[in-house]
C-alpha cells in the first residue's frame, strides 16, 4: 500500500486544482489569519470529538462475504481490536495501486451498501456470543446459554444414536453460501466443509438444486455443457444492445463493476431494453425501453420472438450450421431424425400452432408490435447481449424459459463475441477456489433430493415417490431409497426462512430429532434450531476471498478482530466434532493440518492451508508475488489480454466438431441427454422435459382464468439491494433506507381502495402476511411484488408480520429443479395487524434468546 | 426593563446580527456534482456516509431521493442525491445563537462545532435542503462536513469514494460549473444545472451543487 507523500499535492490532483491557484489560496489564508480573520471564532477541525482521523488509525483490507453476485473489497480502520469504521477499495490496495487509481483494466471494487454496513451486523444485538440450547419449543425462541464442550457433546452423541438408528439418510445437509466464496472457511451447498464433514461421517443426505438459479443451470449444462458461459463485466461496455430479461443489476449485482460498465456501454450509445413486470432502477438508470411481461411467460414472448426471426429470415443460419444441433431440420443429428426439432415447433409443424407473436402476445400480454419490434432489434444489432437472468427462471417450467433464451442467442449468432452474450448462469473468469482439504469425501452423500421436498418428504414418509423429491439416482443399493429424515444441519443458512411454503416446513420440523444451527448471528431459522453455536465471521478468521461469478481478483481477508464472544469458524467446529466422534482418526481425515489444539489456536493452520493454495495460485495462474506481499499489499488484480467472453476462443477458431462441452459437442438446442432419457422418474429430474425448449403452462399465471377469480394477483419476489437474501434484515441503517413492502399499480390500488402506506395483508390457501404498501405506476397491473429474505415473524395466528413472500410459495420444484419462487398466485386486502419490519422493536423475544439464564 | 423590552431588543440584536452578516467568501469553494439519471440509487453512499460519521438510524447527512413520475406504462424515475450544499451564501450560519456554525475560508466547507452547538435547531429550520440533521442521542445539530479530515489527508469524502457508478463527486464549484473540471460524474455530452425540478431555488443560499438532470428533472 502507498500512501500519499504530499497531502497537498495528492488533493490537488485529485480535484484538479491548479497548482499555482492553490498556493496562492495557501499563501492567502495564512496572511488572512494576519489580517483580521478572528482565529478565537476558528472552530474546531471535527464536528465531533474525539474523532479518530483515517491515518491515526490501522487500516486493514478485507472484503465482504456474501452470497449477492459480487465481492467487493472493505477497508477496516481499527483501532486496538474494535473497528471503527469502514471504507473501501480507493486504489491502493494493489500492486502499482495509489489513490484514486481507477482503471477499465483494474476498477475499484466498490462495496455497496450492504457492505458498508458491515459493522453494524458485526456489533449487532442479534450476534450469536455463546453456545445455546433450546429450552422451549421449537420456534419459540426460548434457549439456555451452555459451554462448547456440552453443546458439542450433544450433537456428537445424537448424530451417532440418529444414523445409527435411522440410517445414512437421516441427516439433511442444508449448509448454503450464508459464509461462501472463501477459498477456506466455505459454506456451501454441494462441496461446502459441512458436505465434507457429513459425509466422511456417513450420514447425508444432500440438497442438490440451487434456489437461486436450478433452472438456469439446467439450461447451461444441457445447452453448452457448463455453467461457465458467461463474460467478464467488462465485456458488457462493447455492447451495442443490451436486453435485460428479469435483470435489474441496480439491485442484483451479478459481477463487481458490471452496472457501471454499462454505464459506458450507454455512453457509447448502446441502447437497453427491460423485460420486467417492473420498471425497475435499472430501466431508468440506463433509459431504457420497458416492456412490461406477465410472470411466467417469457418462453411464450421467446418463441414468437423466435418466429419472426425464423421467418423474416434473420437468424443467422452460418452459424446454426456450425455450431448448432437441433436448431432446424438440417441440425438434427442422424440418430434423431424425425424427433422435434426446434424451428419446426416453432412454426407449428408439430401442433399446428405456429408460435407467432399474436400467438405469444395473447399469453405474456406484450403486444404483437413490440415482440416483433424487438426480435429485429435484437437480430438485426451487433453485437447484441440477450441477458437472461435467473429470476424468470425461478419458476414453474423455468428452465425452459433460460433455454430459450440460449436457443435467441444462438440464432442470432451473438455467442462467442465481444459484446454478444450466452448467459445463463453466466460464471466467466475461473478463480482457484479451493484451500479447504478436498478429497473423495468433499461429496459424499447418501440422498440427494431436490431442496425444497424436504418438509414434503418428513410429512409423507414413508409414501413418497423418488419423482416427488427429486431422488439423484445411485448406482448401489441406496437408489431410490426414500431419505427417513430426523435431523438437519443449517451452516451459513437461513434455509427455514428462505425455501418455499414456509408452513408446511414449520409443520415438518416438528418431526425432527436433530436440528443444528451454526451462524454468527440469530436467524429466523435459528429459533427453531436445537442447538446455536455462534460462528466467527470473515472479519473474525483467516480466508482469501474470491470474486463471484464475475471479476478477476482475490482479495486477502485476514483476520482483522479476534473472535467475539466464544464464536469458533464453522471449520474448528466440524474439526472438534471429528476428533469427538471418530479420534485422531476422523479427526486427522478431515482436517489434516491440525491436532485437536486446532478448536483453541486455528491460525497457524488456516496460514499453512492458505499458504499451500497461494502456491497453486502462483503454478497454475502465473503470479509472481509472494505470499507475503499478497498479504501486505491487501488483493491481486488479474490484468486479462483482453475481455474475457465465454466460448470466444471455439468461436474465432469456426470448429466444427468436439468443441462445447456437450455429448455432441455442439450448442445443444436439440438436448442429446433429455432425447435419450427413457424414463424420467429414474432421473433426479422426476417429472418429463421436452427435448427442445418449449412454452409449458405454469400451474398458476395470470393466464388462468378459473384460478384468478379466487387469487387475482401475480406475486413475484424479486432480490431486494437492501438484503442479501435474509442477511442484514436485523441492520437498522438498511431498513430505514428501505421498507418491506408490497408494490402494487396505482389502477389495481385504485380498484381495491387502497393507498400507500396502508398495511394490507397478501394472502393466498398456503399462508398470509402483512406488509405496508406502496403504490406506484412503475408496476405492471395484475402484479405485486416483495422482496424475499424479509425475517420471520408470526403471531399467534401463524400470519407472518414481516411481510416473507415464503409463507405464500409453493414448495413444488420445476421438473428441472428450478425453485417455483415467482409461481404465485395472490389476494390483498387491507389489514387490521400491524405489520413488524424487524427484530429490533421486540426487546422481549430478543431477550428469550440472549438474556434468558435457565 | 420589562421582560418583553428584553425580548424586543434581544430580537432586534438579532436581526442586526443577521442583516450585517457577510458570508467567507472561500479562496477555493468546493462543491458536490451528481448525475441524477446515471445514478442507480444504492445509497451506498449513505450508508458509507452514517458508518463514517458514526451516526445510528435517524439522521442521515446524505440523501438520495427517489422521484418518479408518469403513467403506467410510459413511467420515469430518477435520483437526485443531496448533503450539505455548503452553499455560498448559508442560511443555517447566521441563524446559530452560539457561533458553532462556520464557514471554512480554504474551501468554503460549512461545519459545526459539535463542542459549541446546544441543539436548538435552528439552522435544521433554516435551510431550504434539509442538510443539518438533529441526533437525538447526542440532542445536538450534526451535518455534513465534506469529510474534512479526508479533504485534509488529500482524499476525497466517503460517499465520493462509495459511489459505485462514479456519479458523485467534488470537486472545485467554479470548475464543475464551467464543466472543466475531469470527473467520471458528467459523462460526454452531458451538461450541469443549477436547479433541478422539485429543488428549493438555488437563489436563496447558492449552494455549491450541480446535477446532471434527467429531462423530466429540468427546470427551465
Amino acid at each position: 500500500m502507498k500512501e500519499p507523500k504530499d497531502p497537498l499535492e495528492f488533493l490537488e490532483t485529485s480535484l484538479n486544482v491548479n497548482r499555482r491557484d492553490f498556493l496562492k489560496g495557501s499563501a492567502a489564508l495564512a496572511a488572512g489569519s494576519l489580517v483580521g480573520i478572528d482565529a478565537t471564532r476558528e472552530a474546531k477541525a471535527f464536528a465531533y470529538e474525539p474523532y479518530p482521523r483515517d491515518d491515526e488509525l490501522t487500516t486493514v483490507p478485507t472484503s465482504c462475504a456474501h452470497n449477492c453476485g459480487s465481492r467487493h473489497m472493505l477497508v477496516a480502520h481499527k483501532k486496538g481490536d474494535v473497528i471503527v469504521r469502514l471504507s473501501t477499495d480507493d486504489g491502493r490496495y494493489q500492486k502499482d495501486g495509489e489513490f484514486g487509481k481507477d482503471t477499465f483494466e483494474e476498477p475499484q471494487l466498490r462495496a455497496c451498501l450492504r457492505g458498508r454496513s458491515y459493522r453494524s451486523r458485526l456489533y449487532s444485538p442479534e450476534r450469536l456470543l455463546h453456545p445455546m440450547m433450546r429450552v422451549g419449543k421449537r420456534g419459540e425462541g426460548k434457549f439456555k446459554r451452555v459451554s462448547w464442550d456440552e453443546a458439542l457433546t450433544h450433537v456428537a452423541k445424537e448424530m451417532i444414536r440418529i444414523r445409527d438408528t435411522y440410517g445414512p439418510t437421516a441427516l439433511v445437509d442444508q449448509s448454503y453460501a450464508g459464509a461462501s466464496y472463501g477459498v477456506l472457511h466455505k459454506s456451501d451447498q454441494i462441496e461446502g466443509l459441512l458436505g465434507r464433514f457429513m459425509g466422511m461421517f456417513g450420514c447425508r443426505t444432500n440438497s442438490w438444486s440451487v434456489p437461486s438459479y436450478q433452472g438456469t443451470t439446467f439450461s447451461s449444462r444441457i445447452t453448452f455443457g457448463t455453467i461457465e458461459d458467461g463474460n467478464e463485466d467488462d465485456a458488457f461496455a462493447f455492447s451495442k444492445l443490451i436486453i435485460m430479461w428479469g435483470w435489474n443489476p441496480a439491485y442484483t449485482f451479478h459481477g463487481g463493476n458490471t452496472f457501471y460498465y454499462m454505464r459506458m456501454a450507454k455512453q457509447k450509445g448502446c441502447k437497453f431494453v427491460l423485460i420486467d413486470p417492473q420498471y425497475t432502477d435499472s430501466a431508468s438508470t440506463y433509459d431504457a425501453w420497458w416492456i412490461p411481461i406477465r410472470p411466467n411467460t417469457d418462453a411464450a414472448m421467446m418463441a414468437g420472438m423466435a418466429h419472426y426471426i425464423f421467418t423474416n429470415n434473420l437468424h443467422d443460419q452460418d452459424f446454426i450450421d456450425t455450431f448448432v444441433q437441433g436448431m432446424d431440420a438440417g441440425t438434427m443429428p442422424d440418430w434423431a431424425q424425425g424427433q422435434e426439432n426446434f424451428k419446426d415447433y416453432i412454426l407449428g409443424n408439430y401442433d399446428d400452432q405456429p408460435k407467432t407473436p399474436e400467438w405469444a402476445a395473447e399469453i405474456c400480454g406484450v403486444s404483437a408490435d413490440d415482440i416483433k419490434k424487438l426480435a429485429r432489434m435484437y437480430a438485426t444489432t451487433k453485437p447484441a447481449a440477450l441477458k437472461a437472468s435467473w429470476s424468470p427462471g425461478r419458476n414453474a417450467y423455468g428452465e425452459q424459459y433460460n433455454r430459450m433464451a440460449a436457443a435467441l442467442q444462438a440464432m442470432t449468432g451473438n455467442i462467442g463475441v465481444l459484446g454478444g452474450c450466452a448467459e445463463g448462469v453466466g460464471k466467466a473468469w475461473h478463480a482457484e477456489a479451493v484451500a479447504y482439504p478436498y478429497d473423495q469425501y468433499a461429496n459424499t452423500w447418501f440422498a440427494s433430493i431436490k431442496s425444497d421436498r424436504w418438509a414434503h418428504c418428513v410429512l409423507n414418509y414413508p409414501n413418497v415417490k423418488r419423482e416427488e423429491i427429486g431422488l439423484w439416482p445411485r448406482t448401489d443399493e441406496l437408489d431410490g431409497v426414500i431419505p427417513n429424515i430426523k435431523g438437519i444441519f443449517w451452516q451459513g443458512s437461513d434455509w427455514f426462512n428462505q425455501l418455499t411454503n414456509i408452513n408446511k416446513e414449520i409443520a415438518a420440523i416438528n418431526k425432527l430429532e436433530l436440528v443444528v444451527c451454526m451462524d454468527s448471528t440469530i436467524t429466523p431459522s435459528g429459533l427453531y434450531a436445537d442447538v446455536l453455536l455462534p460462528i466467527a465471521t470473515h472479519f473474525e478468521r483467516h480466508d482469501v476471498a474470491l470474486p463471484w461469478y464475475k471479476g478477476h481478483y482475490y482479495i486477502h481477508r485476514p483476520k482483522v478482530i479476534e473472535p467475539m464472544g466464544e464464536s469458533k469458524t464453522d471449520f474448528q467446529v466440524f474439526t472438534e466434532l471429528a476428533w469427538r466422534i471418530g479420534g485422531e482418526k476422523f479427526g486427522r481425515t478431515y482436517n489434516p493440518k491440525a491436532g485437536r489444539d486446532y478448536f483453541d489456536n486455528p491460525d497457524p493452520v488456516d496460514e499453512a492451508y492458505l499458504v499451500d493454495w497461494w502456491h497453486k495460485v502462483q503454478s497454475h495462474q502465473g503470479v509472481e508475488m509472494s505470499w507475503e506481499e499478497f498479504k501486505n499489499t491487501g488483493s491481486y488484480k488479474f490484468k486479462l489480454d483482453r475481455p474475457h467472453v465465454a466460448f470466444q476462443d471455439i468461436v474465432e477458431s469456426r470448429m466444427q466438431n468436439g468443441q462445447w462441452q456437450t455429448s455432441s459437442g455442439k450448442i445443444e438446442i436439440f438436448s442429446t441427454q433429455l432425447a435419450q432419457t427413457k424414463d424420467f422418474t429414474r432421473t433426479a429430474w422426476g417429472y418429463p422435459i421436452p427435448a427442445i425448449p418449449k412454452w409449458i403452462e405454469p400451474w398458476e399465471w395470470l393466464g388462468e382464468k378459473e384460478k384468478i377469480k379466487k387469487h387475482p394477483f401475480h406475486m413475484i419476489s424479486p432480490h431486494p439491494r437492501w438484503r442479501t437474501h435474509s442477511i442484514f434484515h436485523n441492520i437498522p441503517w438498511l431498513r430505514e433506507t428501505y421498507d418491506q413492502e408490497l408494490t402494487m399499480n396505482a389502477s389495481d390500488a385504485r380498484k381495491l381502495g387502497l393507498k400507500t402506506g396502508d398495511t394490507v395483508e397478501v394472502f393466498n390457501d398456503r399462508g398470509k402476511c402483512i406488509v405496508p404498501l406502496y403504490v406506484t405506476e412503475r408496476c405492471m397491473p395484475g402484479v405485486v411484488v416483495l422482496h424475499e429474505g424479509a425475517w420471520l415473524d408470526l403471531d399467534q395466528e401463524g400470519d407472518d408480520l414481516s411481510g416473507n413472500p415464503d409463507v405464500l410459495t409453493l414448495d413444488e420444484p420445476s421438473p428441472a429443479g428450478a425453485f417455483a419462487y415467482n409461481t404465485v398466485l395472490c389476494d390483498v386486502r387491507k389489514s387490521d395487524k400491524a405489520h413488524r419490519p424487524g427484530w429490533d422493536q421486540l426487546a422481549t423475544a430478543r431477550s428469550h434468546v440472549f438474556r434468558r439464564d435457565l | 426593563m420589562a421582560a418583553k423590552d428584553k425580548e424586543k431588543i434581544k430580537n432586534a440584536v438579532q436581526k442586526r446580527k443577521r442583516e450585517h452578516y457577510v458570508p467567507v467568501k472561500p479562496i477555493n469553494q468546493l462543491g458536490f456534482v451528481h448525475n441524477n439519471v446515471d445514478c442507480i440509487g444504492c445509497r451506498a453512499c449513505e450508508i458509507a456516509c452514517k458508518d463514517k460519521n458514526g451516526l445510528g438510524p435517524g439522521p442521515r447527512f446524505r440523501r438520495v431521493q427517489y422521484i418518479e413520475g408518469g403513467t403506467y406504462p410510459e413511467v420515469y424515475a430518477y435520483k437526485v442525491n443531496m448533503s450539505c450544499n455548503h452553499c455560498a451564501q448559508p442560511a443555517c450560519l447566521p441563524t446559530c445563537p452560539t457561533g458553532a456554525i462556520f464557514k471554512r475560508k480554504d474551501n468554503g466547507v460549512v461545519d459545526i462545532d459539535s463542542t459549541l452547538c446546544i441543539g436548538c435547531r435552528r439552522c435544521e429550520a433554516a435551510c431550504p435542503f434539509g442538510a443539518p440533521q438533529f441526533d437525538p442521542v447526542d440532542n445536538i445539530v450534526k451535518k455534513c462536513n465534506m469529510c474534512i479530515d479526508e479533504l485534509e489527508a488529500g482524499r476525497k469524502p466517503y460517499c465520493v469514494m462509495a459511489c459505485m457508478m462514479r456519479v458523485l463527486d467534488i470537486g472545485t464549484i467554479d470548475r464543475i460549473a464551467d464543466g472543466t473540471l475531469v470527473t467520471k460524474a458528467v459523462g460526454p455530452n452531458e451538461e450541469v444545472t443549477r436547479q433541478v425540478k422539485g429543488m428549493s431555488n438555488p437563489d436563496l443560499t447558492n449552494p455549491s451543487i450541480r446535477f446532471v438532470a434527467h429531462s423530466k428533472g429540468k427546470v427551465e
